[in-house]
């Protein structure tokens, strides 16, 4: 049978009974009697097992046994006991390097050294308090153990009975016996103790380590009184599979039939369209392009849910993070995770999955004092996601970070005390901002930061900061549900048309003459209580000037969490766009974040408005711009 | 003619692998039960020629799915699927009733061989 087709639901299937695990067994910590939550574990290690088998994988099929037997004698016990928790996690660390061990190709890491010494059981209860140091070493890669002895060979033997034949559980019994003289018997199936208790048995599954050939150890059991069949193979394990893996989801079935459903319909409208244009019915040509727009539409919508996930997939960590960061600190953590069926994309759950831990291990480290709350919660907001990392510590000391500003030469004086806080705030996202001492200990959570930002709006995100000395602080991220089909505002200049993601787009505006006025030599525009920066798109892409008369557009978007309007000949209107990633040399210009077709077949570019302000301005234009009484 | 076959297990890895023996081997598989009580559910309403049926699973155990199938439907013919270490629940449910057993990894030649003993036995 071809296992190379299992092996990609191999890897997602573990994954999730893996993550499982992780989360049962921190909850159990603080329950080890629950008798469900040990039910949920021990079958899930018994899952891992099943599956590592299946595909040949042996170490890792023995260590989720040796789990499941550990879990096994817990069950029975009714609790697990407190020393043991270690050790399972350590289980699932072992695990898991070897999960990743089969990912990457390698050879199954050395488990012995994890699984030796005892019976599970015994192993598990007289744990010593604190070996974490040498039991952590599985998770180093180790390469695979050394090669068995030339001469000796595992084989896989299966005899089966006659049908009819006499008292044949006593008869295998002798069998597995006469095998055990022959070599080392591994394992039987079913094994001595077993077949004392008698039944029909009809098979024998045994595998033996021994020197001796298969053909003799076959006609051996052959010469045995109601042997029907005897299968004798050596053991090879199973040949890995070199082309690349290629990544999988689970689709429901339900959704598939939708698919074929939606195939059907659009087969049907093509030939309704191909008649109407046939015969020139103009109303008939409108319907059916009207049902097309429906029919792309649910498509669309299907097609994103195939690539929806829960926030769960990334979530499922945290409860050991957590722990591992309360052990470390010493500080005494209570986790919340709340909204997470909530789905996004997959690609965007992925590219977040090391942000969200950035953001959690920032809280514990530099917000929580000796005990607090955190609280990671995802929400939908219209068509984004709010991601939110909360806790009750320090909160952020706007004061030091002014300073801190004032310091790197980030803000004058005087911006620094007409910037209000929430836009302060971002500052700790700039690259190494807070990487000094009294800034980190009082109000930094630099570390880190500058990524989770990079990567939030690589996404087309928005990162919010909201926090308040003493009162904790919140980490806001709003996601689009959704990566490769966005939101866009197309705006005209010179006549070329750029998109800018709507995410980015805070408002738009029109401003009259009047209403701009200079600072030094900026024009800005009063918005609310602010004064907001006027740049020219035509500048910044180096179109020729042109003098502007009557109302002028312009989209207010934030870069490096400052307003700024960017000025545009038009505004053409929002679209949804199917965004197509650019290759080489493409790909290397500042700003532009991909393209897009429009429908009468022009390319158009979607632009970054803060990269492009980055690279253009390189920082000091926009500094002597903004804020300024 | 193909006999109409419920595949029990909690996990899809293992109902695809046997899916595909069956397939091959020209059964038809009427359903798919991801633990005990689907399985019950599924027994009554798709009358299987052949069970085959997952020990571990949540919310309901195999056996006492076996059991409950068989107390509705005393000839019904339900497999075990049982991994290494679980000699005594096979035992178990052999005494309660099921024909026989198929041993994960599941190998082809030995699913075959077991369901087709069965299927051979009126």
């Amino acid at each position: 049978m071809d296992m190379s087709k299992y092996r990609d639901m191999f890897f997602s299937e573990t994954q999730e009974h893996l993550h499982n695990m992780g989360r049962l067994l921190i909850d159990l910590e603080k329950n080890p009697a629950d008798r469900d939550g040990i039910d949920s574990l021990f079958r899930e290690a018994h899952s891992i097992k099943g599956m590592a088998a299946s595909m040949g994988y042996q170490r890792t099929a023995e260590l989720a046994h040796h789990l499941e037997d550990a879990l096994d004698g817990f069950r029975a016990g009714g609790q697990i006991p407190v020393a043991a928790f270690d050790r399972l996690l350590a289980g699932i660390d072992l695990l898991e390097g070897l999960v990743d061990d089969l990912a990457a190709e390698r050879p199954e890491r050395d488990i012995a050294e994890f699984v030796d010494g005892g019976a599970p059981t015994e192993v598990f209860a007289d744990l010593p308090a604190a070996p974490s140091a040498e039991l952590s070493t599985p998770t180093v890669p180790v390469p695979a153990a050394e090669p068995e002895a030339a001469s000796e060979e595992t084989l896989r033997i299966v005899v089966e009975l006659a049908y009819g034949a006499v008292a044949p559980a006593a008869r295998a019994l002798l069998m597995v016996r006469d095998l055990a003289g022959q070599g080392r018997l591994l394992n039987s199936v079913p094994d001595e103790q077993e077949l004392l208790q008698g039944g029909a048995v009809q098979r024998l599954e045994l595998r033996l380590k021994t020197s001796r050939p298969a053909a003799t150890v076959k006609e051996r059991l052959l010469a045995m009184p109601d042997v029907a069949r005897v299968s004798c193979v050596v053991e090879r394990p199973q040949p890995v599979r070199r082309d690349a893996r290629e990544r999988t989801v689970r689709v429901r079935t339900g959704l598939l039939d939708q698919f074929i459903n939606l195939a059907g319909e659009l087969i049907s409208n093509r030939y309704m369209l191909q008649a109407a244009f046939a015969e020139n019915r103009v109303q008939d040509l409108k319907l059916g392009l009207d049902q097309l727009t429906r029919l792309i539409t649910d498509l669309h919508h299907q097609v994103l849910q195939v690539r929806m996930m829960p926030v769960a997939s990334i979530t499922g960590r945290l409860p050991r993070q957590v722990r591992d960061l309360e052990r470390k600190t010493g500080k005494s953590v209570s986790l919340h995770i709340e909204g997470e069926e909530v789905e996004m994309d997959r690609a965007i759950l992925e590219a977040l999955a090391d942000p969200l831990m950035h953001m959690v291990r920032n809280a514990i480290d530099h917000g929580i004092e000796a005990a607090g709350e955190l609280v990671v919660s995802a929400s939908r907001e219209k068509d984004l996601v709010l991601i939110e990392v909360r806790d009750n510590g320090l909160g952020l000391d706007p004061e030091a970070i002014r300073r801190k500003a004032v310091e790197r030469g980030l803000l004058s004086p005087a911006q620094a005390r007409s910037t209000a806080d929430r836009d302060l705030f971002q500052l700790i996202c700039v690259p190494g901002f807070s990487t000094a001492a009294e800034v980190t200990e009082t109000s930094g959570r630099g570390v880190g930061m500058d990524v989770v930002k990079s990567v939030v709006e690589q996404l087309g995100g928005t990162l919010q900061i909201i926090s308040a000395a003493g009162a904790g602080t919140r980490i806001q991220l709003y996601l689009p549900l959704s990566v490769a089909i966005i939101q866009v505002l197309l705006v005209e200049c010179e006549g070329k048309t750029v998109a800018i993601p709507l995410t980015r787009v805070l408002r738009t505006l029109e401003v009259t003459r009047e209403e701009i006025r200079s600072s030094g030599r900026q024009k800005v525009v009063r918005l609310g209580d602010e004064l907001v920066p006027l740049l020219s798109v035509r500048k910044i892409l180096q179109l020729p000037h042109r003098p502007m008369s009557g109302s002028i557009p312009a989209v207010i978007s934030e870069v490096r969490g400052r307003k700024v309007g960017l000025v545009v000949d038009r505004l053409v209107g929002q679209r949804e766009v199917f965004v197509k990633s650019l290759s080489f040399p493409l790909d290397r210009l500042a700003g532009i974040s991909g393209a897009t077709t429009l429908g009468d077949g022009s390319i158009v570019f979607i632009i970054d408005p803060q990269t492009l302000l980055e690279e253009q301005a390189a920082g000091s234009k926009l500094r002597s711009a903004g804020g300024n009484p | 003619m193909g006999l109409r076959v419920l595949i029990v297990d909690d996990a899809l890895f293992m109902r695809n692998m046997l899916k595909e023996i069956f397939l091959k081997a020209g059964y038809e598989v009427v359903g798919e039960a991801g633990d005990g009580l689907e399985a019950v559910e599924q027994y009554r309403q798709l009358r299987p020629d052949l069970v085959t049926m997952d020990i571990v699973m949540p919310h309901k155990s195999g056996i006492e799915a076996l059991q409950d199938i068989r107390k509705e439907h005393p000839d019904a013919c339900i497999v075990m699927c049982s991994a290494m270490g679980q000699e005594a629940l096979i035992l178990e449910a052999v005494q309660a009733g099921a024909r026989d057993f198929i041993v994960k990894p599941f190998k082809e030649d030995k699913v075959l061989e077991v369901v087709r003993r069965i299927a051979g036995q009126p």
